[in-house]
């Protein structure tokens, strides 16, 4: 986004009476964060439908500032939309180390909160938090666009919380997620 | 019409071969008796009878009945669900024709005077081997190599059998019947 976060508390520093303009950074800072989360284009599985439906006109992600990336070294926001087979799962633990931080995962859907209706299968994998902390579960098989956009607005609540104060990290559980399994 | 004298064709071409007793639909479906006539027959209606399209190459596990014991399962009784404990008694379909085989279907098409054709050949489930058909068609390849990964068939000849579905440490081929999902470093 932008926001060069590792020289602010040194410029509030040398501040008089910092603490006070730090909670007005804090809240200048994630509003500006909030305001533009850009997706990285990613659709595994029939979820992805509803995602694009989303984008597209009759929603409107725009309005929200989602504006879905090709790459993930301009993204913010990872959508699971889908079924995670294991053979994906390596990829989208190396796509997610490629978006710089802070990143937030956003699980679509139940394949991708735990499996679903394959969690009997030898080839997917039960809940895409196994391998990446996820931010927000969205339940439903597929959630509907209005589902998404609830999503987004929780999530853009979880990030209004966050506070300079706690380094450039993050939200709570930003590094330390749920299980990180290929961590090296 | 067409169906009959295609097949009157190859049969008069290769006696070995035989109808299938339960085609495919209507299409002239015929049961290769052994592996060593796939290739002959293969090219024979590529090169004579103008079968320039191979639809698919898939297989079918005749053993049975499955033991559900093979499924990946939590342990624990779901609260609302029942316990699969009786299902795990597997019993055999009257009439159902299991035996220790393969059988490995061919589908090919012709595109002037359209005609589609199946193949089919019975390969025993120890040691499935058949002769690959990558050389005559080049999707065989990544079809013959979808059958290798879900069936565990070898197929001779392949420039590059490698697992192509799933993922390359899973120990065993998922689709056989007897197939049990060892954990896997996703599962835990």
């Amino acid at each position: 986004m932008g926001v060069a976060l590792e020289k602010f508390p040194a410029i509030c520093g040398v501040l008089p009476g910092g603490s006070g303009i730090l909670t007005t950074a804090d809240a200048f800072i994630n509003w500006s964060r909030k305001s533009s989360v850009w997706p990285v284009t990613f659709g595994l599985a029939c979820c992805a439908i509803e995602m694009m439906a989303a984008y597209a006109s009759r929603f409107d992600f725009d309005r929200l500032g989602v504006i879905p990336r090709p790459s993930p070294r301009q993204a913010d926001l990872m959508l699971i939309a889908g079924t995670v087979s294991k053979k994906m799962a390596d990829p989208i633990v190396q796509i997610y180390r490629q978006m710089p931080e802070p990143r937030f995962v956003i699980s679509m859907g139940s394949c991708a909160n735990c499996g679903g209706p394959f969690h009997d299968s030898y080839a997917v994998l039960k809940g895409v938090d196994k391998i990446i902390p996820v931010a927000v579960y969205l339940a439903g098989c597929p959630p509907r666009p209005e589902a998404l956009y609830y999503a987004v607005l929780k999530l853009q609540e979880k990030i209004q919380q966050m506070k300079i104060g706690h380094g450039a990290g993050a939200a709570p559980q930003q590094e330390r997620g749920s299980r990180d399994l290929g961590a090296p | 019409m067409t169906n009959e004298r295609v097949t009157a064709q190859i049969l008069a071409q290769f006696p070995q071969l035989e109808k299938d007793p339960s085609p495919v639909k209507d299409y002239p479906t015929l049961r290769l008796p052994d592996a060593a006539s796939l290739l002959p027959v293969i090219s024979h209606l590529k090169d004579s009878l103008g079968f320039s399209y191979l639809d698919m190459v898939t297989a079918v596990d005749w053993k049975g009945p499955v033991d559900p014991a093979g499924y990946v399962r939590e342990e624990r009784a779901h609260p609302f669900q029942a316990k699969p404990a009786a299902a795990a008694a597997a019993k055999p379909l009257p009439g159902a024709p299991y035996r220790d085989a393969f059988t490995l279907v061919y589908a090919l098409s012709r595109f002037a005077n359209p005609l589609k054709i199946f193949l089919k050949l019975d390969v025993p489930r120890e040691q499935p081997r058949a002769a690959s058909l990558a050389r005559i068609f080049r999707t065989a390849d990544w079809q013959e190599r979808e059958v290798f990964d879900l069936f565990g068939i070898f197929f001779d000849g392949h420039p590059d059998l490698r697992r192509i579905l799933t993922l390359e440490s899973l120990q065993g081929h998922p689709l056989r019947k007897d197939y049990a999902h060892a954990e896997d470093r996703f599962d835990r």
